[in-house]
């Protein structure tokens, strides 16, 4: 166990800030009650967990595994998201595709998404566009173990409608001579 | 002696000297290189270890230039560096750049030369040479022929070392592709080493293939356990265990290569092959107990008046280090009084064979060191004197320190049941094997240390002392056959430390340690 030294507030300066404070929450509360229910406008508050935010569509949320266009995985399991993860938290296995012009492919991706700090690094490593952070940021379960997503939730959970499809193609690239 | 002049340095070198070897092995230099290789006869056919020799208008490649007296050689001039890096371009222009796929990535000659010498943009616009990716070599290898960068490395490989001559270069110009002659794959006893001198990702091992990320591994140098050789080697592990092996250079004992058998080696090493803790049974039942819990009941049994002396027999195979026969073969000569110490070995017929290359019949690492300690401490017996005592209950208790690598042992079985007619048996084993488990009787298995995971000497088939260093540690309660011997005496061994040090950090993760220092 830690004990935290704090400083020593200056004790009848504290008064002040609450003030302002209490302040602030009032005259939200006021515009609230009486500007934007008036006028019909939205709240400034919500009334969660039925009516839920909508964050902009860069979010950094749940991660996606975007798809190629027939639909299989897009990641080649290069494991550089698992590297340039500093919390460590993506575990891969991969394995030999049986063609050759895909050659490598993960057999397992997870994500311990407890773990995960939601920095966005693995999807600024990865060089195929293969993971993204998506809008989504409601995640409940009911124990640890629904936690550490794997392949399917990732790639084609229901809310992602049959995956995303990544904007590398190899095939694009292989015609174009790459 | 020749005098000469490299980068500014004053240096004597031997006549015949090339100007790479200087650079390379005597003034430490850095030079751009691909097709030469210490091991190999040049080739010069990669044109990337130009080097500017003062009179000479022309840059020379420094692996196929003698050193001639007061020639002065730089590779540091602007000239030098232009050359160097438009021909790296060129090595590049139908290279696929697969990294993100490509085992090499991490230990590629490419990526490195290209940071230290290259760091140019590209200016090729033309679509790049397509050829065959994927290609089955043999029963070892795979050929990616795009990344290849036809620096004839494995050809000269199989020319000039195994003699095997399976590979080729076949047609021309950038479509040139390394290949193997129809019906004849690359199958030789030496095969992976092309792996190893490839400096690119074109030969890759079936074995390692995506197993591993380069980075996410550690290596450990030590002893090549697989014959009475006892090549130098290192091996590369994370926290899951053992991944490769591959060789060191040592020219007194295997040069730059090792044997494609030597590199299956570490399996045995990793946890699913290994015996975790003790196994007693007593009275017809059986349990699992703490190694040093085990041992030491065991020491107390053999120790005691009624068990003790020639009614005791100890068996050594040829695969433990120096120290731990001593430690063993002392305690039972002076504790427990006897001198019935016998010699496993696991093929006779084969012992004295040799491959005329580096591969040794007797699969051993330190039959040598048994024999000579056993010599030092006066025992001769011969293994019959061990199955007449069994037979006519002369000898009753036998402890085995079993073979590590039991793959090497065809006779395992057989001596097995030969051995268990003995009324107690103890069997010192670091893996776990069914014959073993299966044995009915007063039977006790302790888990052993493999070579990776304690220091020790081994001596080689030539009387040379090479030692191993403690790299990590895969089964935690497993002891080495020192801590044994003490645990018999009734010592308490010193539990074992933690298996990962404190305060080193994240030294597997390099990459993330260093970003933004690029
Ligand atoms: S967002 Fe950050 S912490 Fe989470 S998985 Fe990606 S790299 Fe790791
Ligand atoms: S998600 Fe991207 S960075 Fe991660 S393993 Fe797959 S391809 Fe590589
Ligand atoms: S050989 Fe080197 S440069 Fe080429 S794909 Fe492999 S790692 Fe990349
Ligand atoms: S396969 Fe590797 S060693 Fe052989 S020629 Fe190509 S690059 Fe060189
Ligand atoms: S190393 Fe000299 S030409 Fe390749």
């Amino acid at each position: 166990m830690s004990l935290v030294q704090r400083p020593k507030p200056i004790s009848k300066w504290y008064l002040p800030g609450i003030l302002s404070g209490l302040g602030l929450t009032f005259a939200k509360m006021m515009k609230n009650l009486f500007i934007y229910v008036k006028s019909g406008k939205h709240t400034v508050t919500y009334n969660y967990p039925e009516e839920k935010y909508e964050y902009s569509p860069r979010y950094k949320g749940n991660h996606v595994l975007t798809v190629k266009k027939d639909g299989s995985l897009r990641c080649t399991a290069c494991m550089l998201c698992a590297t340039n993860c500093p919390a460590e938290c993506i575990k891969i296995v991969a394995a030999e595709h049986e063609d050759p012009s895909v050659e490598k492919y993960p057999i397992s991706y997870e994500i311990d998404i407890l773990r995960c700090v939601f920095c966005g690094f693995c999807e600024e490593a990865c060089p195929v566009d293969a993971i993204r952070m998506g809008p989504e940021w409601q995640t409940p379960g009911l124990n640890g173990s629904q936690f550490v997503y794997d392949i399917k939730q990732l790639a084609y959970r229901p809310q992602l409608k049959g995956g995303i499809v990544s904007v590398v193609d190899e095939e694009e690239r292989h015609r174009a001579g790459i | 002696m020749l005098q000469c002049t490299i980068n500014g340095k004053e240096l004597e070198v031997k006549p015949g000297t090339t100007i790479i070897e200087a650079m390379k092995l005597i003034a430490h230099e850095d030079i751009a290189h691909y097709c030469w290789h210490p091991g190999l006869p040049v080739a010069g056919v990669c044109r990337l270890c130009v080097v500017e020799i003062e009179g000479n208008p022309r840059l020379q490649i420094a692996c196929n230039t003698q050193i001639t007296d007061g020639m002065k050689i730089t590779n540091q001039s602007e000239k030098v560096k232009e050359a160097v890096k438009w021909g790296l371009d060129f090595h590049l222009i139908n290279h696929p750049l697969d990294c993100p796929i490509c085992d090499q990535a991490g230990e590629c000659e490419l990526q490195n030369q290209y940071m230290k010498f290259g760091k140019y943009d590209s200016e090729m616009a033309e679509p790049k040479v397509k050829k065959h990716k994927v290609v089955d070599l043999g029963p070892r290898v795979v050929l990616d022929s795009e990344r290849c960068i036809l620096c004839s490395r494995c050809v000269r490989f199989t020319d000039e070392v195994t003699k095997t001559h399976e590979l080729g270069i076949f047609n021309r110009g950038d479509r040139s592709e390394i290949g193997t002659f129809n019906g004849r794959p690359l199958d030789n006893k030496y095969s992976l080493n092309t792996v190893d001198i490839c400096p690119v990702g074109a030969l890759t091992s079936k074995d390692f293939r995506f197993r591993q990320r380069v980075w996410f591994l550690k290596e450990h140098q030590t002893i090549c356990t697989g014959c009475s050789t006892g090549c130098n080697v290192k091996v590369s592990y994370n926290k899951e265990g053992l991944f490769r092996v591959k060789p060191v250079y040592n020219e007194q004992v295997n040069g730059y290569w090792m044997c494609d058998e030597g590199r299956d080696v570490y399996k045995y090493v990793n946890k699913p092959a290994r015996l975790l803790d003790a196994w007693m049974t007593t009275a017809g039942r059986g349990e699992w107990l703490h190694p040093l819990t085990a041992a030491k009941k065991v020491g107390e049994f053999l120790r005691a008046p009624e068990n003790k002396g020639k009614s005791v027999a100890l068996v050594l195979t040829g695969q433990h280090t120096l120290e731990e026969y001593e430690a063993l073969i002392s305690f039972f000569k002076n504790e427990v009084g006897t001198d019935r110490i016998f010699h496993w070995v696991n093929n006779p017929e084969s012992m004295n064979d040799f491959d005329g290359l580096l591969i040794r019949g007797d699969k051993n690492p330190n039959t040598k060191g048994l024999l000579e300690t056993l010599e030092r401490h006066g025992i001769k017996t011969e293994w019959k004197e061990l199955i007449d005592g069994l037979s006519t209950g002369a000898i009753r208790t036998v402890v085995v320190a079993g073979p590590e690598n039991q793959a090497v042992y065809p006779d395992f079985k057989a001596k097995v049941l030969e051995l268990s007619k003995a009324q107690k048996l103890v069997w010192l084993t670091a893996c776990k094997n069914e014959e073993l488990e299966r044995l009915q009787g007063d039977v006790t298995l302790i888990p052993l240390k493999t070579y990776i995971e304690k220091d020790g000497t081994f001596v080689n088939y030539a009387g040379l002392r090479q030692t191993v260093k403690k790299g990590l540690t895969v089964v935690a309660n497993a002891m080495s056959l020192v801590e044994v011997a003490e645990a018999f005496k009734g010592v308490d061994v010193r539990p074992e430390e933690a298996p990962f040090k404190v305060g080193v950090g994240r030294v597997n993760n390099e990459a993330t340690l260093q970003r933004g220092s690029l």
